[in-house]
């Protein structure tokens, strides 16, 4: 009797989610590949609620000015999601449900653009050269066609706490035209007056060790996308700087990005060496807003051609050439974060964004110090700044490169040789290299 | 000897008490982040605080659809748990009811299908979903709810836990049954359901869990930003360069709360001797 | 099971009878079992061949072609699948018996009948299961970080700090520690629910024989679990082999690929790397291949008295 009623239950239960099944897909398949047959519909991916998404929401509302026909999806999805999503479609070659325009990190366009030739859209037509900055240009050209149009800057540079400076025995000045050296010497009086650490480190994140190449104009691979490991002095006097910071105690070592955050927003460090989008995340502190100031990247001084300026992260826009409306997606951009200042302009108030559009120097809200830096007009400087990053050729696989260096590092701070670590790590960067190419 | 006995009593609840401590703290920290907000709950902070109400309404109108995100995850959920209960189990009594040398082979074949890491299934599955709804049945192709429930109904998983269980089946009932002339469908649902009914409820929970934080699959398969899952939209607010994690962790509790129901109108069914009353 | 004496007798007093039921058991068994394999042949099996096929290719998406061995000579020249391995095998080696007895030591105690606030303490110790990884790791970290809760007590007896998530031994005991943490519960379910297909008329023989906890625990409820406590065992294992969550979350597989697993490792050469299925798919099937042998070796230990 008992079973009976059991039985019954599951079957119509099945029964009933069964058909709703059944319906749910039919019609929903249906209005997805309507969807798709509409030319005048744009999706766009990015994957920041409070950055770059709100940047496309801005530009769909400065866009539907000028088309209003047109109908603009702005989905929000998780970065690692998109590249997965993307990694799955181009692979497949399937480039259903894939967005018109999606936004797309420095270090990886490289590897869309060789591995899997003809998905993106040629974009020469829609991002003018000499309007964007150069280092961010060259991350999105492949045979002399430029496939996205450049959005933010990754410029990199020293924030830092001006009280605990002070304490230190140092001003505001002596924080310009800074060097590693200096660098280093400060944070040594810092930690002796101060008890706090310089700067935090996360073994598993070389960042740092990417912005001390880029100032030199360096990579892990060089401008032919070969290894660039054993010999490369930049990288060697990058590891030698950051032994130094670590064996000279004046630093803190946290793991994953939010113990990084926190130590910053916990008052445990007196500095982050960081791309200028950092900045969102020292805000999160309201409590220590006109403590914090900006100072351009120190220089590497042993090293030939290394320069005040670097660049950590940055994203760009691409078109997905074989998705439905391609004509409508290029002329959103090129309406839009290919031109319109005051939309570049009005982002820098609203999130915080520094442009690499080079008119955009002479905005209103560009030109506006900031209260939480001192008064500073950080987002000037900045993009002062991102005019004298050295542009360098990020390759196709700056992360399975990265994932080895973690153990070089690694091995180095634990003693081993320099030169005897990138010798060996040289060898298994050419496999990586050979196997992605 | 009665001593001893409450020593190895006490011994006993205080095990359970820290072994439930420690199991429960951060779940109980994950509560009082939901009422804190990002930086306090990056910071660690162990108090209630005052910012639930602010969070919640962050989370349903952050423009990333947790509401409808619920109702797909659940759907998606009670579907499969459904179907693959009544699929394995069925499954897991058949390779035990009898058992010959070809049948052990195939099931041995079919626990082949639990090692092999789902990353390196992905690609393929993808493009028969893709051609399958390229060859004109979108019904079953992908960005249907088909895709994401039907790879899910029938796992060798299931079917393994059902057929040891189905090990210690009394089977004398069985013999009397068969000798008063049911067939082996009525024996099924007549007793074998009933009598299993904590195995169901322990698959039913493990299931459903599984299907509710699926993730890869369902982030892959599904196009439509409409139809995500719970877990996909979770993941989108966690990758933002400075993730609210009290809102985020507000939409974890509210994510937990029908895997730990239904754990919890489950549990009840392991309830020593089942089986002596059933007989 | 056969073994009991009024079916062996029934059985034989029906000698024709036998074969006939023999014959319908049999058809109705792979009745039973046809839709299962059908499901599983279609969306496990068949990508799996065309998993296969991808491990010979190399290059990228339309331009894949045969590259024979390629995939699986770099494999063994990979120093990083070789991490994952040994790290992999030292959470196996490890964790798993760890977790496992823990979970069949609560199993018992909670299956008292006599046990006060059992409901509280199933919920409890199932819980970590269903408490997000987000929530787990962020809390994880808090405690375990180089000045967390953890060493500010150590601080305090006059120990010296442990470097928890950047040193690579001890981020790996910080792996065991949350998947022994997290899947306890979960074990608990399958030994909880196997207890209770056990018969109590059992137990309360022995009870009358003056069976005591430890003898009651060895001698009946172990060996009558056997099958389920194979099932944990293989599943487990399984698991530990395609651990990624954990890790992902936890540590990202740092210091170092200090902590890195090979379904990380697979991973990340589809999705974090430059995509490299081919490769990614010649990683997954040393997974299977391993898997397997460890299934046979504990099927063959585990699974005799079954038979």
């Amino acid at each position: 009797m008992k079973g009976n009623r059991i039985v019954a239950a599951i079957l119509s239960a099945a029964m009933i989610v069964g058909m709703t099944a059944c319906s749910g897909g039919g019609a929903n398949t249906s209005s997805a590949a309507a969807n798709s047959q509409t030319a005048d519909k744009l999706t766009i991916w990015a994957w920041d609620d409070t950055f770059n998404v709100k940047a496309a929401n801005e530009a769909k509302e400065a866009y539907a000015k000028i088309n209003p026909d047109a109908s603009v999806d702005v989905v929000s999805m998780a970065q690692n999601d998109i590249v997965a999503k993307l990694n799955t479609a181009f692979e497949s070659g399937n480039m259903d449900g894939m967005p018109n325009i999606v936004l797309i990190e420095d270090y990886r366009i490289q590897n869309y653009l060789k591995s899997y030739p003809g998905v993106l859209s040629d974009l020469s037509d829609v991002t003018k050269p000499d309007k964007f900055m150069d280092y961010k240009l060259k991350t999105m050209t492949e045979e002399g066609k430029v496939y996205g149009v450049p959005f933010d800057s990754g410029a990199a540079c020293v924030f830092y706490r001006t009280d605990l400076i002070e304490q230190a025995g140092y001003k505001a000045s002596d924080m310009e035209n800074l060097t590693w050296d200096k660098f280093i010497e400060i944070g040594k009086a810092v930690k002796a007056k101060t008890g706090k650490a310089m700067l935090y480190i996360d073994p598993s994140d070389l960042g740092l060790i990417r912005m001390l190449m880029q100032s030199a104009g360096k990579w892990y691979v060089d401008a032919d996308g070969k290894a660039d490991i054993a010999n490369n002095a930049a990288l060697k006097e990058a590891l030698t700087i950051y032994k130094k910071m670590e064996s000279e105690g004046i630093t803190i070592t946290t793991s994953g990005w939010d113990a990084g955050v926190s130590a910053v927003n916990e008052s445990k460090v007196a500095t982050a060496v960081q791309g200028c989008w950092y900045a969102s995340s020292i805000k999160k502190a309201a409590d220590q807003s006109g403590k914090w100031a900006v100072a351009p990247f120190p220089k590497m001084s042993n090293v030939s051609g290394a320069v005040n300026a670097s660049n950590c992260g940055g994203a760009s826009w691409y078109v997905i050439d074989k998705v439905p409306g391609k004509d409508t997606a290029k002329d959103f951009l090129s309406k839009t974060f290919a031109s319109d200042t005051e939309l570049l302009d009005n982002l820098c108030k609203d999130i915080s964004l520094v442009n690499t559009y080079k008119d955009v120097a002479s905005g209103k809200n560009v030109n506006t110090p900031d209260a939480f830096f001192s008064s500073q007009p950080i987002y000037k400087n900045w993009n002062d700044w991102t005019q004298n990053i050295p542009a360098v050729n990020y390759g196709t696989s700056t992360y399975d490169i990265e994932s080895k260096m973690t153990e070089a590092v690694q091995s180095i701070i634990n003693g081993a040789s320099i030169d005897d670590t990138l010798k060996n790590t040289q060898t298994e960067v050419e496999g990586i290299v050979s196997a992605a190419g | 000897m009665k001593k001893a006995n409450r020593v190895l009593l006490t011994l006993k609840y205080l095990f359970l008490i820290i072994a439930s401590f420690i199991s429960v703290f951060p779940f109980f920290w994950m509560v009082i982040s939901a009422t804190n907000n990002a930086r306090e709950v990056n910071a660690g902070k162990l108090t209630f605080g005052t910012h639930f109400a602010e969070n919640l309404g962050n989370l349903f109108h952050s423009g990333l659809n947790f509401g409808p995100a619920l109702g797909n995850s659940a759907l998606i959920a009670a579907i499969t748990t459904v179907l693959a209960l009544l699929i394995s189990s069925v499954a897991g009594y058949g390779f035990e009811i009898f058992r010959n040398k070809v049948r052990d082979r195939v099931f041995n074949i079919l626990l082949l299908s639990m090692m092999v890491p789902f990353c390196a299934l992905m690609i393929p599955l993808y493009r028969m979903f893709s051609a399958a709804g390229k060859a004109g049945f979108t019904g079953i192709g992908l960005n249907t709810m088909f895709s994401v429930i039907v790879p899910y109904i029938c796992t060798a998983f299931l079917i393994f836990f059902f057929r040891q269980n189905t090990k210690s089946f009394p089977k004398d009932i069985l013999e009397a049954a068969r000798i008063d002339g049911l067939n082996e469908m009525k024996i099924f649902t007549h007793m074998y359901m009933p009598v299993m009914k904590s195995t169901y409820a322990a698959g039913a929970i493990i299931t459903f869990m599984t299907s509710w934080n699926n993730y890869l699959w369902t982030l892959v398969a599904l196009q439509d930003p409409q139809k995500r899952t719970v877990p996909l939209i979770l993941s989108a607010m966690g990758s933002s360069y400075t993730p609210d994690y009290g809102m985020i962790m507000t939409g974890i509790v509210i994510a937990t709360l029908p895997t730990g129901f239904l754990f919890f109108m489950m549990q009840k069914h392991f309830v020593a001797g089942m089986i002596g009353s059933v007989k | 099971m056969s073994g009991n004496p009024n079916t062996v007798a029934k059985q034989r007093q029906n000698q024709p009878n036998r074969h006939s039921l023999e014959k319908r058991l049999n058809r109705w068994g792979w009745i039973f079992v046809s839709l299962s394999i059908v499901l599983i042949t279609i969306f496990v099996f068949i990508p799996m061949i065309g998993a296969l096929i991808m491990s010979f290719q190399t290059g990228k998406g339309v331009n894949m072609h045969f590259g024979g061995l390629t995939n699986y000579i770099r494999l063994f020249h990979d120093q990083t699948v070789g991490k994952a391995l040994g790290n992999t095998f030292v959470y196996l080696i490890f964790q798993v018996p760890v977790m496992l007895i823990l979970a069949l030591i609560i199993s018992v105690l909670l299956n008292d009948k006599n046990l006060k606030g059992r409901t509280f303490f199933r919920v409890a110790i199932f819980l970590p299961c269903i408490t997000s990884l987000v929530s787990y790791s962020l809390i994880m970290k808090s405690i375990f970080s180089n000045d967390g809760i953890f060493n500010q007590m150590l601080a305090n007896i006059g120990l010296s700090p442990i470097m928890w998530t950047t040193d690579p031994f001890w981020a790996k005991v910080l792996i065991i520690i949350s998947i022994t943490w997290r899947w306890t519960g979960y074990n608990m379910i399958f030994y909880l629910s196997g207890m209770q297909n056990i018969e109590p008329s059992i137990y309360e023989a022995a009870e009358i024989d003056g069976a005591n906890f430890l003898q009651k625990l060895t001698h009946m409820t172990i060996p009558l679990l056997k099958p389920i406590i194979l099932f944990t065992t293989i599943t487990s294992t399984i698991g530990t082999l395609q651990l990624f969550d954990e890790v992902q979350n936890i540590t990202q597989g740092g210091p170092a690929n200090g902590t890195i697993t090979i379904s990380q490792y697979i991973y990340n050469l589809c999705f974090k790397y430059t995509p490299n299925f081919g490769y990614a798919a010649a990683v997954a099937f040393i997974v299977v291949a391993l898997t397997m042998l460890l299934s046979i070796i504990q099927m063959k230990v585990g699974g005799k008295e079954n038979q």
